[in-house]
């Protein structure tokens, strides 16, 4: 069988995606990055690759894409994360129809990509100020209330009041805020839902400078969370869509790229 | 996952506002030493307007005015309660830039925002528009053509001249005039002197409290007035007396007491220019969380509305709306007029009996008459020995940072000021 990867190490989480040659997802696992990016990227590829019972040899081409690429020195190829994700989102979005932005919602970044009719990136945005509106924030606020990540979606469906507004872009400002709101005995739930809203006002701002154009794509981690997504929907007035796996829709769009490089270069010899 | 309905624009705009308006209300109830209990009210009926959408005067004629140049005595009496459209909404103020510059005033853009969106609980039946600065004359007639019936109430630019002076009584009278007819009902001697006698009483607690705000120990924040002021552009009248009567027995208990709102060395200071309007506090609060306390303030959202009162000669129909009209020219500080000293003599009057130490003077940034009128406030200030600040702001919750460190480094250079005095 032929298999092709793709690599994408980003600054809190390696995601790898295993695709067939018809281009359909075979498997994927994500594992953190850590400060031996180098190794925890091989360790997992080969994990991954033991749990779907692969040869390394049955790997015929890998992409790297990511931050740390260029560290991933064993890729055939590297490319772009924004390449990356724009290609991996259009082929996660089929069923969907033709997307023409995508928002993505990284571990310490996040960008907004215009696409054209044809699914090239046209232009793109990405947040300027640390980690406001970004996982590592979500991450943050969440410990501040002692809940999980994983429980935020959850918490935001049932907050009963008005969304408590984070006014801080900072982690760090941010913190003393939800504890001084704590302190003062206003819900968990509305706290969740107020950070939820101040993200997506960020996002949507940070949408504005590329253009909304219908057909909304939403991946990363965080894109796992309703409650964020809710909150995302109404700040846009519109529909949006998340992918089965918003997490490795960027390593999905290298490995896809690297079946289409496979077979230029073998025809090209 | 959740299937969860995406919002319509009037939700989302609702949400928006409750938002806004919680942030402030929770900084007022939780961020300073203990509010006074008769605030209770006040912060729950802005909390029931602007969260819960309550809306106050179902059964009754609302009257919208653009600006605070409409006599309220008058709509009182023919039975119509005024609603002051003037707007602090960041929310509405974007949905404006629709309609208007990007540079044009905020509380034009959001009130125009506002009316735009036809998202009311008191709705307005008609509104009255002073042609006063030329943003405000102009949103007149934009709003207008959102569908409502707008009336220009013709407002003269220089304050002194007996033309003038005839020229806003004409005026008024028209304005009567138009407002009875549309109201069925005529102003009599009784009706108008009741409601004069009432805006009267109002504007006398005011100044019971503003004889508190003198003292060295102030009851209460700059801000707490702040929304007792609003409060009367939209509430039950009747309801406002009885809450801010509690309210001055309170403060009258906590000067007794000795209960401070500010800090020991709290700079006190002088507010003026642009109107704060709920929930756009942001200067008044970063000054009092600065450490200074406001004690008094030369804005037509407070101080202006209860300054002056009516000087009635005769108590017959025309002398009275004349009276009012005299009353509102005259009173007028804003800086549409050509000349401006009655303002610079109020803001130094103000210093003087509240034993301030210095004035923040803040203006929109696109408000051309505040920012033009900068230059001789400042420097009537200097010649007077009285320390300002100058600042220019919007409504974007954006340059928070950037304005708290200028206010900051004022208050304490007043503090310093006034230890080297010692
Ligand atoms: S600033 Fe002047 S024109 Fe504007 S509402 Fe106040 S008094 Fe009226
Ligand atoms: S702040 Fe200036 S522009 Fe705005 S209403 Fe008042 S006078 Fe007009």
């Amino acid at each position: 069988m032929k298999y092709f990867a793709g690599i994408d190490i980003g600054s809190t989480a390696i995601k790898i995606t295993i695709i067939d040659e018809n281009k359909e997802m075979v498997g994927h696992r994500i594992s953190g990055s850590g400060s031996m990016f180098y190794n925890y990227a091989h360790q997992t590829l080969n994990d991954l690759l033991k749990d779907l019972n692969i040869s390394k040899e049955e790997v015929l081409y890998t992409v790297a894409t990511g931050y740390g690429r260029k560290l991933f020195k064993e890729a055939d190829e590297n490319i772009s994360e924004i390449t990356a994700n724009a290609i991996g989102a259009v082929a996660a979005a089929k069923e969907f129809g033709a997307i023409k932005t995508i928002i993505n919602i990284g571990g310490q970044d996040s960008k907004a990509i215009s696409l054209d009719e044809m699914g090239n990136v046209v232009n793109f945005a990405m947040n300027d100020r640390c980690a406001a509106g970004t996982g590592k924030f979500l991450d943050a606020c969440a410990m501040n209330l002692e809940i999980g990540v994983e429980e935020l979606g959850e918490r935001h469906f049932n907050s009963k009041g008005t969304p408590l507004s984070i006014n801080s872009t900072c982690a760090v400002f941010a913190e003393s805020e939800i504890i001084g709101l704590l302190g003062n005995s206003h819900s968990v739930e509305d706290i969740v839902s107020g950070v939820h809203y101040s993200i997506a006002k960020r996002i949507v701002k940070l949408v504005k400078r590329v253009g909304i154009k219908e057909g909304i794509y939403f991946d990363g981690g965080p894109a796992l969370n309703g409650g964020l997504v809710n909150a995302i929907e109404n700040e846009l007035g519109k529909k949006i869509f998340i992918p089965t796996y918003p997490q490795v829709t960027t390593s999905f769009g290298a490995a896809i790229l690297g079946v289409d490089s496979y077979n230029y270069q073998s025809v090209g010899v | 996952m959740h299937e969860h309905k995406i919002e319509t624009p009037n939700e989302k705009q609702n949400r928006h506002k409750a938002m806004e308006s919680v942030n402030v209300l929770n900084t007022l109830k939780e961020g300073f030493k203990t509010p006074p209990k008769a605030m209770d009210y006040f912060y729950n009926l802005f909390e029931d307007v602007y969260c819960n959408q309550k809306a106050l005067h179902k059964d009754k004629v609302k009257v919208g005015t653009m600006c605070i140049q409409i006599p309220s005595e008058i709509i009182y009496a023919l039975d119509g309660v005024p609603i002051r459209l003037c707007n602090g909404f960041y929310t509405d103020d974007e949905i404006g830039s629709d309609f208007l510059p990007q540079k044009a005033c905020p509380l034009v853009k959001a009130s125009v925002g506002h009316l735009s969106s036809k998202n009311l609980t008191d709705k307005p039946d008609m509104i009255y528009s002073p042609t006063t600065c030329d943003q405000k004359t102009k949103a007149g007639t934009l709003i207008a053509s959102f569908g409502y019936e707008v009336v220009d109430v013709d407002f003269p630019r220089t304050k002194e001249s007996e033309i003038s002076r005839e020229f806003f009584r004409r005026s008024i009278r028209e304005f009567s005039a138009d407002l009875s007819q549309k109201m069925g009902k005529k102003l009599s001697r009784k009706n108008l002197k009741a409601s004069i006698s009432k805006i009267g009483y109002a504007q006398s607690l005011y100044h019971q409290i503003s004889e508190f705000r003198k003292n060295k120990i102030v009851p209460i924040l700059g801000n707490d007035i702040f929304l007792v002021t609003n409060a009367f552009f939209f509430d039950k009248i009747d309801n406002w007396i009885e809450a801010t009567e509690k309210l001055v027995e309170e403060l009258e208990q906590r000067v007794k007491d000795e209960v401070n709102a500010a800090g020991k060395i709290s700079p006190r200071i002088v507010y003026t220019g642009s109107p704060p309007i709920f929930p756009n506090y942001k200067i008044p609060l970063i000054i009092e969380d600065s450490d200074g306390i406001i004690v008094a303030d030369e804005t037509c959202s407070s101080n202006r509305m209860f300054n002056d009162r009516v000087a009635v000669d005769e108590w017959f129909v025309n002398d009275m709306i004349d009276s009012l009209a005299d009353k509102y020219l005259k009173a007028c500080t804003c800086p549409v007029f050509s000349k401006n000293d009655d303002r610079i003599r109020r803001i130094v009057e103000l210093v003087r009996s509240h034993n301030a130490d210095g004035v923040i003077y803040q203006a929109f940034a696109g408000c051309t008459v505040y920012e033009l009128e900068q230059r001789s406030v400042l420097e009537a200030m200097e010649r007077e020995g009285i320390s300002i600040l100058y600042i220019e702001s919007d409504y974007s919750p954006s340059q928070h940072g950037q304005l708290s460190t200028r206010v900051e480094a004022f208050i304490e250079s007043l503090k310093i000021k006034n230890r080297n005095k010692k």
